[in-house]
């Protein structure tokens, strides 16, 4: 009798731990099995990787300040901003590595106002950033016009966008790097442990000695030049820049991310976890358009997808209190 | 009576709160309660308003036997109280908070009528002389004018007993006066009060009757006319006499950390002034709401000062955070473990290194070995019963948190050790060894300041003790040979 009480338990805890994998896998399994030729071609496996690349670049920098407990709702509007802010750049002969970094540093400055103004007068960065991102809407749709700039965009705006090394596309190789850089942050440094800390309890962290919010505000610094990063790369993989181009990423980048709590049983943001919430979401999207869904059941699978992770990471964190 | 206990008793765990109380409140009386921290008044309080349940025993309201399960129960029954940290909804006006948990009267099914509610309002507040704005929200209402608006609701019902709980604790004495007036008109209505505080002049000037608690017991119930505060202070403590084994050595030379005049920002803290001597344990002693804890937090920098200066080493510290604490030798030990010092969800080493992390960072790289090396050290030094570095800090027990708690101070090799309710729930051998822990630090030239709420811990452990009350520091006493009722009589002196 006891036994199968702790059998029970432990099959509990292993899909509270590793739920998320078994979503994954029968994702995967499902597609596999409907439609094998296209999904399981190896075409499709790197198609896969370079659209995860969006949405991985900004989650990555919003997990750090989900780490800080903080939200920051303009991550999709930068996105956007600083797409079509590279895109006119390049029209205006200004060389592609210039264009991006000006758009960068942009983003990172726009980040940098976010924590400034959200730890300075201690305001809900939730409402602060969702007021900046019109702002940043109005700025961005001030530059563009209203309208999508496709014209005469040079072709080397293009090129990382769309260039390949084999099979495998220059933006993977640059997302994969990414990745490995903000684990490495995350994991073993003092940065990382900072902001794991303030997350776990900020008023402990003050006490401590950690500069709350110094922390915080390069959080916010860091999700806005990713966020930027990505507006780039979103304009040169299209070969246009929408006004509106990065706006959905930003309800995505914070379902993966707490998708990504679910993962290894962290209950905290975490960069493995992040990853794999986006793997998720991106081969979802990828199966359900091979299969001919409509972009409304499209819609509706993925919102559920949202809900059930953010209600099984909410029962894995009491699993773990 | 209108209510009596009888054998009445709570217990949580193996530990009895409450033993054996048989206690009345009669018609018509001003009913002080005392008692030092922990006696059980709390408890007393929290059963008879329905937060906590009995283990044993009976209760009678007017002579019947009554069955309070929640506040609602004993709200029904007449019973009221108000508390120290007010219960009013900021937001909400005078007419709003007043109704809250009422029935609000409605003109028809969706309209509220709050002309004839207002009106209701005003109609008490006339009979009891009492002026406050009932248009403002309550939070732009000054703290006697919010105390004054929870008994307007207490008296809105038929409230048969009034319960203030350390009601004078953030007011000046002028407004406690304000507060002293309706409270006897109040009385002079009909409503017994049960007045619980720490201020015993509060007491004698206010009660017919005085009950004393200690350790979980009823002592005694005396008339007030009978007994003096001496008397009082008498039943209320036990007579512990130091057993500070260094009491002989003098405390010589500089001391190396000073405050002058503080006040904090909050105003608990008002005038506060001590000197901490290397090798010195100073106990800072003072009753609950004294403004020992908001000295320490303001004075380490956590939260913000108003006035007053803070002396380290002969160097002035202007405008102190945690981190200039830190990096200049200062650590302090806040008395809120779960809140304040711990992050629980986070390994051992993590909290360990907290304070010290960017020293773990050589050429841009975080070095993991030294780390675990520094942390298993820590480990093995204060015999912190782990399964490792990497073990969750929830995990612990609570003596072994606080030792984490301690492992982090340690790691910043400090001067100064600002110890807030260090031993708060914990064993007693980690109690003792934490005890150790920071005489060893005098000894090696530190200076420790020690806050406690148990007077028996204090003339073990400080080698000299200094009085706080009402936000201010008073005698500095050599412990030797001291009484814990000549310490308490310093502090219950009406200032």
């Amino acid at each position: 009798m006891k036994k199968d009480v702790k059998k029970a338990m432990s099959f509990k805890e292993v899909m509270t731990s590793y739920g998320t994998f078994f979503a994954l896998l029968l994702v995967i399994v499902v597609f596999g099995a409907l439609n094998p030729r296209v999904f399981l071609s190896s075409t499709n496996f790197w198609n896969i990787t370079r659209q995860m690349v969006i949405l991985a670049i900004i989650s990555l920098g919003t997990t750090l300040i989900m780490s800080v407990e903080e939200f920051d709702l303009s991550v999709g509007t930068i996105a956007s901003f600083s797409g079509v802010l590279s895109a006119i750049l390049a029209i205006n002969g200004v060389p592609f590595f210039w264009a991006m970094m000006i758009a960068f540093v942009l983003s990172g400055i726009i980040g940098f106002l976010n924590g400034f103004i959200v730890t300075r007068f201690k305001v809900m960065s939730f409402i602060i950033t969702l007021a900046m991102s019109r702002v940043i809407y109005g700025v961005t749709y001030w530059l563009s016009d209203g309208a999508i700039v496709f014209n005469k965009i040079p072709e080397s705006f293009k090129f990382i966008g769309t260039a390949k090394l084999g099979p495998i596309p220059y933006l993977t190789f640059l997302m994969v790097i990414a990745i490995l850089i903000f684990h490495y942050i995350t994991k073993s440094t003092s940065l990382g442990r900072k902001f794991y800390a303030i997350g776990g309890n900020e008023q402990a962290s003050q006490v401590a000695g950690i500069k709350v919010s110094k922390y915080k505000t390069i959080a916010f610094t860091i999700a806005g030049a990713m966020s930027g990063l990505a507006g780039v790369l979103l304009a040169s993989r299209v070969g246009s820049a929408a006004p509106t181009g990065g706006d959905a990423y930003c309800l995505n980048a914070y379902a993966t991310i707490f998708i990504g709590k679910t993962v290894f049983k962290e209950g905290i943001p975490n960069i493995p976890g992040t990853v794999v919430g986006v793997a998720l979401f991106t081969i979802l999207a990828n199966g359900l358009t091979i299969m001919q869904v409509p972009t409304f059941v499209q819609n509706i699978l993925t919102g559920l997808v949202i809900v059930i992770a953010v209600i099984s990471q909410k029962l894995g964190s009491k699993e773990n209190e | 009576m209108i209510i009596e206990t009888k054998h009445l008793s709570k217990r949580f765990g193996n530990f009895y709160a409450l033993e054996d109380i048989n206690f009345a409140v009669q018609e018509g009386e001003i009913h002080g309660l005392v008692g030092e921290n922990g006696a059980g008044k709390s408890t007393l309080i929290k059963i008879l308003t329905g937060v906590y349940h009995l283990t044993n025993g009976e209760i009678f309201v007017s002579g019947e036997k009554a069955n309070i399960q929640t506040p609602s129960d004993s709200r029904r029954l007449g019973i009221s109280v108000i508390h120290q940290d007010r219960n009013i909804v900021p937001a909400f006006n005078g007419v709003e908070n007043v109704y809250l948990g009422l029935d609000v009267l409605k003109r028809h099914i969706t309209s509220v009528d709050f002309a004839t509610m207002k009106a209701n309002v005003q109609k008490v507040m006339v009979q009891y002389q009492i002026d406050i704005p009932l248009d403002k929200m309550a939070r732009d209402l000054t703290p006697p004018q919010k105390t004054m608006l929870e008994i307007v609701r207490a008296v809105m019902t038929n409230c048969k007993l009034l319960i203030l709980d350390e009601p004078t604790a953030s007011l000046t004495d002028k407004e406690s006066e304000l507060l002293f007036a309706l409270i006897k008109k109040l009385n002079a209505k009909g409503t017994a009060i049960l007045y619980v505080s720490h201020r015993l002049e509060e007491i004698f000037q206010l009660t017919n009757r005085i009950t004393v608690f200690k350790n979980g017991k009823l002592v005694k119930t005396v008339e007030t006319k009978g007994i003096d505060s001496d008397g009082l202070i008498r039943l209320m403590t036990d007579n512990w006499t130091s057993t500070n084994e260094r009491h002989g050595q003098e405390i010589k030379g500089e001391p190396i950390y000073s405050i002058e005049h503080v006040s904090s920002a909050d105003g608990m803290a008002k005038d506060v002034s001590f000197a901490s001597h290397a090798g010195e344990i100073m106990g800072l002693f003072g009753l609950g709401g004294s403004g020992r804890t908001e000295t320490l937090e303001a004075i380490y920098g956590y939260k913000p000062l108003k006035s007053g200066k803070i002396f380290f080493k002969g160097k002035e510290i202007k405008n102190p955070t945690p981190s200039k604490s830190i990096q200049s030798g200062i650590v302090l030990i806040h008395e809120d473990r779960r809140g304040h010092s711990l992050v629980m969800s986070r390994e051992i080493k993590d909290n360990v290194v907290l304070s010290t992390i960017d020293s773990y960072v050589e050429k841009g790289f975080f070095n993991a070995t030294k780390e675990r090396d520094n942390v298993n050290t820590k480990i093995k030094e204060l015999e912190i019963k782990t399964t490792g570095p990497e073990q969750r800090t929830s995990e612990l027990s609570g003596g072994n948190q606080q030792k984490v708690v301690f492992a982090r101070a340690l790691m910043s090799v400090p001067k100064v050790f600002l110890c807030d309710e260090p031993t708060q729930a914990v064993d007693v051998m980690t109690r003792k060894e934490i005890h150790n822990l920071l005489r060893k630090c005098a000894d090696k030239g530190s200076a420790v300041v020690y806050v406690t709420s148990d007077l028996k811990e204090m003339l073990e452990v400080a080698d000299t003790i200094t009085i706080i009350a009402n936000g201010k520091t008073w005698e500095r006493l050599e412990n030797r040979g001291l009484t814990s009722k000549q310490v308490l009589s310093y502090c219950y002196q009406k200032r």
